[in-house]
């Protein structure tokens, strides 16, 4: 093989690795970061809630369960998931948890710092509220506090909507047990969502966008968000919910600037 | 028709046994990702019909016929982590001496034999694993213990009884997660690939008290295992749709070269197809098809004595080894039943039983009368 050959094969691995790199987001000190606290809003009639008979362990579920989709309260929509596109170096990832509706008590807890840190608890026949996000390549530890199985079965969508659903794990996890699971980006494909289901309880059912980096929020029950410390710069500000879709805009965060915009959805 | 159906389960051989060992241990489906124009197809159609398309769930819901009738086996893969373990018991009762489709009598076989077989009793205790090693593989082993019984008749009108039991073959194998979607129009499909090997640890020459003697060696059909590795391809699919489901698999027993005893038994070839009803979360009944054929013994051992008398007079159709092959189709109605979660555990009670409705035998040879399968299957 001649030099340039080999030099050549070389630079392209090297290039590759490169790019590679230069996608990963790095922790840094962000200084003059702005803020955006923004509201979604939803208009129209919420889809009625979704009245389950639980059929397994209702000793442990309950005899009925119902599952809200889409969750408002005076016009605000809870639970969308607002993500800043593009941003490659800032602040760590913030130590937050989220918990799910009652009977439930599943809780999404995002341990923060280099990573997402995404442990899953399930407890009450819940894993955790209905929307929350997700990292690549890095572990999601998923623990069962209940006396009983759970079969979890994990999927990638390929669009928001979750019209084509690819499984990405399929996994009993016993009871008091913990099992750490990763979600690869070969897997993942380049598909922004994952869901999650219990294969045992039809009603377990969340859904996650996948993020690379901690500029996102999740709407509050009266559909404000809030994230700070962003670097100055131009980006897009995406707004997703798993069953009314997404919504993009361009924000310019100025130096310690704050910024306010709106989302409003609408009965599909 | 025999030579495409011999290809085809070449082709299986080379590709189950190709996956086994030339793929990196990957995670999900075989196929996964290679399917981009039917997934865009069946996609399109879900979202006409406001339907989710789901590919790669091989995940096997708590149902009663989530595990294809008793008799069949390497029917579904488990998930990652997942064990179950089975114990199966077979009891097939062959009577009476057929060749080609014809019945022929016992007196008719003695014409052209010193003696006749007149009747079968083989029963098997079948103990097997199978464990999800991951999300493309699940490992299976299966031990049989096996104990057959043979009646016989010679030209004298004397009457006896040949037994054999033991240990039979060890079969160890993969299967390999192909491909799978579902919507909740059209149901669940799922693939996988077979591929095993099976060990020879059957006995290959029992002995028994015959008029010829108290340790004469018995014929093919009383051995315990085939004395050579053979290898076990396949092809599965099984569907589910709301309370209705099927399956088809496609089976081969590919004999390696041949045993110590100097002989190698013939190929062997199945192909099930099954349909089931669930009529209530505990209860389901079956109705399954089931086509076998399979080869005359290559070669013959050496051992075994095929004549008696200063006239050579052959003595029994059992010794022959070109009198072994045949081809049979049988019907098949089955119960499966899935009992409450019993500290974590899946409970299969499962009973099937059947008889040949088409019999077409390389004879004269004894004809199978009926079947019988009843097994218990615990998921943990």
């Amino acid at each position: 093989m001649k030099t340039t050959h080999i030099i050549g094969i070389m630079g392209g691995v090297l290039l590759i690795m490169g790019a590679t790199v230069a996608q990963a987001y790095t922790v840094g000190e962000v200084q003059h970061g702005g803020t955006i606290q923004g509201h979604v809003t939803f208009s129209g009639t919420p889809p009625t809630p979704l009245r389950f008979a639980v059929e397994k362990n209702p000793e442990i579920c309950g005899q009925e369960r119902s599952l809200m989709k889409v969750e408002t309260h005076n016009g605000g929509l809870t639970g969308a998931v607002v993500v800043l596109e593009g941003v490659q170096t800032g602040k760590p990832f913030p130590e937050q948890a989220f918990t799910g509706h009652l009977p439930g008590e599943g809780e999404f807890r995002y341990q923060g710092g280099k990573t997402l840190g995404l442990q899953v608890k399930t407890k009450g026949c819940n894993f955790g509220p209905f929307t929350g996000v997700i990292a690549a390549d890095e572990p999601v530890q998923f623990g069962n506090q209940d006396p009983i199985k759970h079969t979890l079965h994990t999927f990638s969508a390929r669009d928001t909507k979750g019209t084509i659903l690819r499984t990405i794990h399929n996994q009993d996890i016993h009871p008091q047990d913990t099992v750490d699971r990763t979600f690869d980006s070969g897997k993942l494909r380049g598909n922004p969502v994952v869901r999650l289901t219990c294969n045992r309880h039809d009603f377990m059912q969340n859904w996650l966008y996948v993020v690379d980096h901690p500029y996102f929020a999740i709407s509050d029950t009266e559909g404000r968000f809030t994230i700070t410390q962003i670097p100055p710069g131009t980006y897009t500000l995406l707004a997703w919910h798993p069953i009314l879709g997404e919504q993009r805009q361009e924000v310019q965060v100025m130096e310690n600037g704050e910024l306010q915009p709106k989302f409003q959805f609408e009965t599909k | 028709m025999i030579w495409s159906i011999r290809y085809l389960f070449f082709g299986l051989i080379v590709g189950s046994f190709g996956m086994a060992w030339s793929l990196p241990p990957a995670e999900g489906a075989l196929l996964d990702g290679l399917m981009g124009g039917v997934e865009e197809s069946l996609g399109k159609r879900a979202e006409e019909k406001g339907e989710q398309l789901i590919i790669g769930n091989f995940y096997q819901a708590e149902r009663p016929d989530s595990h294809a009738p008793i008799g069949v086996m390497g029917d579904h893969t488990h998930n990652k982590g997942e064990l179950m373990f089975a114990y199966r018991y077979m009891r097939m009762f062959m009577d009476g001496n057929r060749d080609g489709t014809n019945n022929v009598s016992a007196s008719n076989v003695l014409s052209s034999y010193v003696v006749t077989p007149l009747q079968m009793t083989t029963q098997m205790h079948m103990f097997s694993w199978m464990y999800g090693l991951n999300d493309t593989v699940t490992l299976t082993a299966m031990l049989p213990y096996v104990m057959k019984s043979m009646d016989h008749r010679n030209r004298a009108g004397v009457k006896f009884t040949t037994n054999a039991s033991g240990f039979g073959d060890f079969k160890v194998g993969a299967l390999w997660r192909l491909y799978a979607f579902e919507t909740p129009s059209i149901g669940a499909h799922r693939f996988h690939l077979n591929s095993g090997l099976s060990l020879p640890t059957g006995g290959i020459n029992p002995t028994d008290k015959t008029p010829l003697g108290n340790n004469s060696l018995l014929p093919y059909p009383m051995r315990l295992g085939s004395g050579t590795v053979d290898l076990l391809p396949g092809l599965t699919y099984t569907g589910v749709l709301h309370n209705v489901s099927w399956g088809l698999q496609a089976l081969g027993t590919i004999r390696l070269g041949e045993n110590q005893q100097g002989y190698g038994e013939g190929h062997r070839y199945q192909l099930n197809t099954w349909g089931a009803y669930r009529w209530s979360e505990w209860i389901s009944t079956s109705t399954r098809f089931n086509w076998q054929q399979w080869g005359n013994i290559k070669n013959r051992d050496g051992q075994l004595q095929t004549t008696v008398g200063p006239m050579n007079l052959p003595l029994v159709q059992t010794a022959d080894p070109d009198l072994q092959a045949g081809k049979r189709l049988d019907i098949l109605g089955g119960v499966n039943i899935l009992f409450p979660e019993w500290m974590g555990l899946e409970n299969h009670l499962n009973v099937e039983a059947g008889l040949p409705i088409y019999q077409y035998l390389d004879g004269p040879q004894l004809k199978q009368s009926w079947s019988f399968w009843a097994g218990w299957q615990i998921v943990m």
